[in-house]
């Protein structure tokens, strides 16, 4: 946990210097560190930028076929492919987690600051499972 | 007075500098304490209205039901009313304003979002990630977070709301303001013209600097000798007037018999050997002394006295020591120099400094004339008064108008026959009260002056005067100016020519050490001399640079050998060499010799081993005003 606290303030600090989708793409990649779902991580998203981000870190394989991926990364909800809905979707912005069901979690902007939302039913729905490490960013529902 | 002026200028500009530097500083704090003073005039206007609106909101939320603001704000209609009220607050500058709280796992959530943009749902959980959320609840105080260009927040002001001494919620202002940089764009050209100016000055300092370098690289040109590299009289002139004689002796200094060396080994050996000199004379004095060029091969040393690790005549001491154990090697030649050395302790006494120098080259004189290769100290001050009084030309004239110039003749004494051969003529004055005053007193002051040429008209007078009715031989000293002067010339023709009895008894000695640069006239002279019977004497054989064959040419009678080769014959083995050829060459050159400076039994008795004709000296007697007989001889000591 303090590990993702630190994160978050090396990317306050580092915003000056670096773009945002750089400093998203380290936070998700922090997050998907730590949850489990069984089988290997390969993201999907409609966010371009974001994907060119996690591969220059390598931590993740990236695909550009939303069938070959395990999470889809969302940011705006007309993007999400239609015939997969049986994926695990992470969002961009917090109302799509009310706008999209499959969605277990969002990492958004909220006032200038980064925020993270794990919605821990539809995660455990999932069978996805989170670490301590983002224990407090879980909630039980969407206000 | 260029030095003074670029000082003041480089001065000048130092502080120019450091005023501009001073200013800036100011200008940056005075910029920051603008900006303080904005910030905490925005947070108390925002903090007043915030204290307004927590009362109300307490007021309101007591009327509730439950008393929490949770609840009270849970209820649409109040949300809606206190949302209203603070987007009161929402200005240009004021982007977010919103109410948190935290909830039971220490989460903070939004209880009231009256942002326009970017709103947040009512209990949506908020991330933190600054610590003064925490210490707001700790502390109880309003804390101010700073976060430049995050998001464009500026600052995050945090204002607890109180209730029952508890911080149950927080106001939550974030504002942006682009005041700094309006203020730093408004004084850019300030700051600018401050950089400009910094520049400025840094270039002409510069300038300056290497202005004043310049200047002292002339000025060491200026007052520097090129070949010894010490001080010159330039120097010596330029610090006289700012010089405290207090403080220092003064010596001059002069290498011993350097014609010879240039004579002998040409002038790039002279030179080479003045420089290699002035080395040794540098590295055997401190750096509080001042050694300047005075001429030639002459030297002016000032002294520091007020250290008192070491005297000046240890100084001079360990300088004469030092050349003399140097051996300087020039083109295969091995050149041996020794100094003779003139001390005056105190030249503050003096009028001035030439005065001092005066004296001082007058003790050199007489370590010159005492054999050289040392030092003689002027620091008696009763001499002083003997000396003083007898410095000046004015002082011979009056002597000579006065009559009180006499002679005092020392005997030569030929030891063949243990009788005495002959008189030396020795100089004296008497002065107005009877002190008897030695010719070193005098006779450097008016030498090649009017006076010494009557000087030396009188001495002749007095000696023909006194000779003239004896049997007994007498010798006078001249030297080649005195030989070649009309009057001196008229007034031994006028006493000798018809008195041959006096002129066959009467020796000229003539200094070998004088420059003598016409040969032929002085051939002449010599030639009247004998001419007149008279007979001709070198004096100080040894010390100058006589060529020998001009010495044969003038068929001279005698040879006196110089004091200084035989002074030391008993202890020098050397001298005794030197002295033995010299007989030698006398000899074959049908000449006799005469050994003057014999001061003691022990050289008069290793003269005895040598084939010398006569000797002259204290050990046989000194010069009386009277002409002592043989029965007085061999008394004194």
């Amino acid at each position: 946990m303090k590990k993702l606290f630190l994160l978050l303030a090396l990317a306050l600090s580092l915003f000056a210097n670096q773009s945002k989708s750089a400093i998203q793409a380290q936070i998700l990649e922090k997050i998907f560190l730590n949850i489990e779902m069984g089988k290997e991580i390969v993201l999907w998203s409609d966010n371009k930028t974001l994907i060119q981000e996690f591969e220059k870190t390598g931590h993740f394989k990236t695909t550009d076929d939303c069938r070959e991926a395990t999470i889809l990364i969302v940011e705006e909800k007309k993007n999400l492919p239609k015939k997969i809905c049986n994926k695990a979707v992470f969002v961009l912005d917090y109302d799509l987690l009310r706008k999209i069901p499959q969605s277990f979690g969002s990492m958004f902007w909220k006032k200038g600051r980064p925020n993270i939302v794990l919605i821990e039913p539809r995660a455990k729905k999932q069978r996805i499972t989170i670490s301590k490490e983002l224990e407090m960013y879980n909630e039980e529902k969407i206000w | 007075m260029v030095k003074r002026r670029e000082l003041f200028i480089f001065f000048l500009l130092f502080l120019l500098g450091l005023f501009f530097i001073y200013t800036y500083n100011e200008i940056t704090k005075a910029k920051e304490a603008i900006f303080e003073r904005i910030e905490k005039h925005e947070i108390a206007k925002i903090s007043y209205v915030l204290e307004n609106m927590q009362q109300q909101i307490l007021l309101e939320a007591s009327k509730h039901p439950s008393k929490d603001l949770l609840s009270f704000f849970q209820n649409k209609k109040n949300a809606k009313m206190y949302e209203d009220m603070l987007s009161m607050m929402l200005t240009s500058d004021v982007k977010y304003s919103y109410i948190l709280y935290k909830d039971t796992k220490e989460k903070f959530r939004f209880l009231l979002d009256a942002s326009k943009t970017d709103k947040a749902n009512f209990n949506q959980k908020f991330d933190v990630s600054s610590s003064e959320y925490n210490l707001l609840y700790r502390t109880k105080k309003p804390q101010i977070i700073r976060g430049q260009y995050i998001e464009n927040l500026y600052i995050t002001y945090l204002h607890p709301i109180m209730q029952d001494g508890k911080v149950v919620a927080l106001f939550t202002i974030d504002f942006t303001t682009d005041i700094k940089t309006i203020i730093l764009e408004s004084i850019k050209p300030l700051e600018t013209l401050f950089t400009l100016l910094a520049v400025f000055i840094v270039i002409f300092m510069s300038m300056t600097l290497m202005q004043i370098f310049h200047y002292f690289i002339t000025r060491k040109k200026i007052f520097t000798d090129p070949l010894t590299k010490t001080f010159n009289r330039n120097y010596l002139e330029e610090i006289s007037p700012l010089l405290n004689l207090e403080h220092y002796s003064l010596a001059m200094l002069d290498l011993d018999k350097f014609k010879i060396i240039n004579d002998t080994y040409g002038h790039k050996a002279g030179d080479y050997v003045l420089s290699q000199a002035s080395e040794v004379f540098k590295d055997s004095i401190r750096d509080s002394d001042i050694l300047v060029r005075y001429g030639g091969e002459e030297f002016l040393l000032l002294i520091n006295n007020r250290s008192k690790t070491k005297s000046d005549i240890d100084i001079c001491e360990r300088l004469r020591k030092n050349i003399l154990k140097e051996h300087f090697s020039y083109d295969t030649h091995e050149i041996n120099v020794s100094v003779s050395i003139g001390l005056h302790k105190y030249p503050y006494l003096e009028k001035n400094l030439q005065e001092a120098i005066k004296i001082a080259d007058k003790m050199l004189y007489v370590a010159k004339r005492s054999g050289r290769n040392r030092v003689i100290c002027y620091d008696e001050k009763a001499s002083r008064e003997d000396f003083s009084s007898s410095a000046d030309i004015s002082f011979v004239k009056e002597a000579i108008d006065e009559d009180r110039v006499i002679c005092h003749y020392q005997p030569i004494y030929d030891f063949k026959h243990t009788r005495i051969f002959k008189y030396e003529a020795l100089v004296r004055i008497v002065t107005r009260d009877g002190k008897i005053v030695p010719p070193l007193a005098f006779l450097p002051q008016i030498k090649e002056t009017n006076i010494h040429y009557k000087l030396t008209q009188r001495i002749l007078l007095l000696v023909f005067e006194t000779f003239k009715n004896n049997n007994k031989l007498v010798s006078i000293n001249m030297n080649f100016s005195d030989l070649i002067n009309p009057d001196i010339e008229e007034t031994i023709v006028r006493n000798l020519r018809d008195d041959q009895h006096l002129a066959s008894r009467v020796t000229f000695e003539i200094l070998e050490s004088d420059e003598i640069d016409d040969i032929e006239l002085f051939k002449e002279k010599i030639n009247l001399l004998h001419s007149l019977k008279a007979k001709v004497s070198i004096d100080d054989f040894g010390s100058g640079y006589s060529n020998f064959k001009t010495i044969i040419d003038i068929e001279a009678n005698f040879l006196k050998i110089d004091g200084s080769l035989v002074k030391n014959i008993d202890v020098n083995a050397k001298d005794f060499k030197v002295v033995k050829s010299i007989i030698h060459f006398a000899a074959q050159s049908n000449m006799q010799t005469i050994a003057e400076f014999v001061h003691s039994k022990e050289v008069y008795e290793k003269l005895l081993l040598l084939d010398i004709d006569f000797m002259q000296g204290y050990y046989i007697s000194e010069p009386k005003n009277y002409l002592v007989e043989s029965d007085e001889l061999f008394k004194i000591l």
